[in-house]
């Protein structure tokens, strides 16, 4: 080791000598804010106190988009604060990189791992470290990982290159990556995500941690994953804190109502479907994530004519590939999709949106718009194929223009000029303002609408609500993912919650108990 | 054929090595901490016209260092356009390559003997004499360079840091590395020796600045280093082999009988066919760094 590096790290030392203090705060967010200007419409973070204590495991519960992975980037200086205060045992630090965080003893293991596949894992921990460029310190660091394994437990071969290691070793990789700089405050962005089989393993190494005196922020989803592994957990719901409870005076039945809200829903008056002709349907489907894991395993279901069915869970339950799966974009490894009676399997998004399919994708900015192309170009981008939008190879502009007007007034939608302005300077909000105009104004068929109301305001959202409840009383089948509960639960003739690529349970829309959805979504786990 | 000849085209292959390799060598270090610039045809002209005219003020080693140094400022201008600024890499390439070909034809025109300037033989790097033959010590330097650089690359922590912000710069910014300044500096350090490359052509190798000086030898670096996966130790070989094929290609033209048949234009196209038909049968196999040509944000 060179003197530097030994001076550096003695330094790191002192600071966090673990067992000083247990119990004291030792990391602390006050009214901490965050926004993304343009981008999302409402602040992200809004006002978030919490603090973390030498020796607790401190859980940060709430649903994907709550705001939990953002407020970890904000304690760990990866993102800069747009209002609050951070402190460090006590005193107030300005974080400007994860530089800085690391340097007040603050080390964060996030859930998209930074890891360098191709590099070793002892050449991805050299890549940190403070001692001279012209050094290669990689011998000392394999020794130094070798032991930091035994002493945590976290075992790794410091030779091995990343790509080559499994999701659980690649996190323990990350984790033992951080403790390399002797942090005394660890933040994990959803550590389980990736390893929910290898869970207990991490929890039992998170507790010794713990008792050595380290101060812990463990970020999950899941419930149960707060009561068993947290000291305290706070609850965060749409970028607020829903509050902090000791986890031995909390049950699931308080965290799923912290965690979804606490009133009942509104189920939005309907005449019954009357109609019995199926619109969709799918057949014992299986499909495969971009990462070739199974994602669908066996989903089968009907949508009649006229009806809504939503489909509740945490996104990455398979939600994503069944929308894309019956939107052509996907391939199915097994199974039939069936749409008004004829087989379109493994057809193209084309010949789908020819048998009438319409689809308000999950992603509006990557799949939804072509971000660097016009409002107007946007809107018309389905229907130029055919007259009056074309005539032979040439757009009938006039006709677009009349059409694209009409469409951003009726949905509201502000725009400064139509074929102008790039599609990338609208916020999201407005984006999805045009393509819930694209994608309904034909009143198609059959509707998948995924996350349709994300990152609009409430006005916005009765409006969008009103138009769905149209659509149906006109006949058109949809199909709803959303991480709403109140959404789902205001729209849906039937609800259907999914995890881990199966639908677990099927609610009907009228008489469904929130609590118990909730719950289901929470633990993932069906009605036995 | 005798040996003379085949001695004399290896000599030559090894003067016509020294640019490419030069250019290619920097070029690797660039394209491992992820940028990709193409304008290194015009830094490689602009050396030759500033390494003249520093050898013509104050000798052959004040004109290559002057060569190199104009390399250098210009790739800072590259980098910084390229990270700070989020300038496209494609476009800020091309921009340095219309740049030198303005500036370089204007310089020509105004010394009054338009299209080429021959540097004067006082002004010129002198060879070294071994019992083989003359050599310039350019040549000891590209095969030296491509050894550091790998060195650099792959023994030290600034070469794991370099290679780490193309690879995946959002690992690299959690481990607290700078990634706009190791971009520019990386990017900057790979055109300094394009500029080298531009003053070795014009002050040791041709003796005389054109506007054609470079001859499309920027764009065959990037070639060679597509064709070495950016290991230097390839790109040494690659410049050997575009330098063989280049003197042969000369020699062949030359022949009394070949000249009655094919037009000597059509010989000299031979080297770099040559060149990418190599590249063309080696690239798939080779990977590059993931984040290369795209600009890092945070946020």
């Amino acid at each position: 080791m060179s003197a530097n590096e030994a001076k550096g790290l003695s330094i790191l030392k002192n600071k966090s000598d673990p067992e000083e203090g247990k119990g004291d705060i030792i990391l602390e967010g006050k009214g901490i804010c965050k926004g993304f200007p343009g981008v999302w419409e409402h602040l992200i973070l809004d006002h978030i106190d919490i603090d973390v204590k030498a020796g607790e495991i401190h859980t940060l519960l709430g649903e994907n988009g709550a705001g939990k992975t953002v407020i970890a980037n904000c304690l760990s200086g990866f993102y800069l604060l747009s209002e609050g205060q951070i402190y460090v045992k006590g005193k107030p630090v300005t974080l400007k990189s994860p530089r800085d965080g690391i340097r007040h003893g603050i080390g964060m293991v996030h859930q998209e791992l930074a890891l360098v596949k191709p590099f070793t894992v002892a050449e991805n921990i050299a890549l940190g470290l403070p001692s001279s460029d012209l050094t290669f310190p990689l011998p000392e660091v394999e020794a130094k990982v070798r032991e930091l394994s035994e002493k945590y437990r976290l075992y790794i071969d410091p030779l091995a290159r990343v790509e080559d290691l499994s999701a659980g070793e690649q996190q323990r990789a990350e984790i033992i990556k951080v403790l390399y700089h002797n942090p005394k405050i660890l933040i994990l962005d959803e550590p389980t995500s990736l390893i929910s089989a290898d869970a207990e393993h991490l929890f039992h190494a998170l507790n010794s941690m713990a008792e050595m005196g380290y101060g812990i922020l463990f970020i999950t989803h899941k419930i149960e994953e707060a009561l068993e592994v947290g000291d305290r957990v706070t609850v965060l719901r749409l970028g607020k804190s829903m509050g902090t409870r000791e986890t031995a005076q909390t049950d699931k039945t308080e965290l799923v109502k912290l965690m979804f809200g606490e009133h009942t829903p509104v189920h939005l008056e309907r005449k019954p479907v009357e109609s019995n002709k199926i619109s969709l349907e799918v057949k014992d489907l299986e499909a495969l994530a971009p990462d070739n894991e199974p994602a669908l395993q066996g989903v089968s279901f009907t949508i009649k004519e006229g009806e809504i069915v939503g489909f509740a869970g945490i996104s990455g339950n398979g939600q994503s590939e069944l929308a894309e799966v019956i939107t052509g974009l996907r391939k199915v490894t097994k199974g039939q999709v069936i749409i008004h009676g004829k087989d379109y399997t493994n057809q193209s998004p084309k010949a789908i949106i020819g048998a009438g399919v319409s689809h308000i994708p999950e992603k509006r900015r990557e799949m939804g718009v072509i971000e660097p192309m016009t409002v107007a170009e946007n809107v018309v981008l389905k229907d130029i194929r055919v007259s009056p939008f074309s005539r032979g190879p040439f757009l009938n502009m006039s006709y677009i223009t009349g059409h694209t007007k009409e469409i951003v007034s009726r949905f509201g939608a502000l725009v400064s000029d139509l074929w102008k302005s790039q599609t990338r300077i609208l916020s999201g909000g407005n984006i999805q303002r045009l393509i819930l105009g694209r994608e309904t104004w034909r009143m198609p068929k059959c509707l998948v609408a995924v996350y349709p109301t994300q990152g609009l305001d409430a006005k916005a959202v009765n409006h969008s609500w009103e138009l769905f409840m149209r659509l149906r009383e006109a006949g058109s089948s949809i199909l709803l993912v959303s991480e709403d509960l109140d959404e789902i639960m205001a729209l849906s003739d039937r609800i259907a919650v999914m995890s881990r690529g199966k639908i677990v349970g099927m609610f009907d829309g009228s008489g469904a108990k929130w609590e118990e959805i909730g719950l289901m979504i929470a633990t993932g786990a069906g009605r036995t | 054929m005798n040996l003379g000849y085949l001695w004399g085209i290896f000599v030559g292959s090894l003067y016509a090595m020294v640019p490419i390799t030069l250019t290619g060598t920097g070029e690797v270090i660039g394209e491992s901490s992820g940028l990709f610039n193409i304008g290194l045809e015009g830094i490689i002209l602009l050396g030759a016209m500033t390494g003249a005219l520093g050898a013509e003020a104050g000798g052959p080693i004040v004109g290559l260092l002057i060569g190199a140094g104009t390399g250098l400022a210009i790739g800072l201008i590259f980098g910084l356009v390229c990270t700070y600024f989020r300038g496209v890499q494609l476009i800020a390439g091309v921009g340095i390559n219309l740049f030198a070909a303005g500036l370089v034809t204007f310089w020509l025109i105004h010394l009054g003997v338009p299209g080429h300037h021959a540097v004067p033989e006082a002004s010129r790097m002198v060879a070294i004499s071994t019992p083989l033959g003359d050599f310039s010590p350019m040549i000891i330097v590209a095969f030296v360079l491509p050894v550091l650089a790998c060195i650099l690359l792959f023994r030290t922590k600034l070469g794991l840091k370099i290679r780490a912000v193309g690879e995946n710069p959002q690992a690299a910014d959690v481990a607290g590395i700078n990634i706009h300044l190791l971009r520019c500096l990386s990017t900057a350090a790979g055109a300094s020796l394009a500029g080298l490359a531009g003053a070795y052509i014009s002050i040791d190798w041709i003796g005389s600045v054109t506007k054609e000086i470079s001859a499309g030898r920027g764009f065959i670096a990037l070639a060679t280093v597509v064709f070495s996966g950016l290991n230097p130790l390839l790109v040494l070989l690659g410049g050997f082999i575009f330098g063989f094929f280049d003197n042969l290609a000369v020699w062949v033209s030359t022949m009394p009988a070949v000249q009655r048949v094919i037009p000597w234009q059509f010989v000299s196209m031979a080297p770099y066919i040559v060149t990418l038909l190599v590249v063309a049968g080696v690239i798939g196999r080779v990977r590059f760094p993931a984040a290369m040509g795209i600009p890092y944000e945070r946020e």
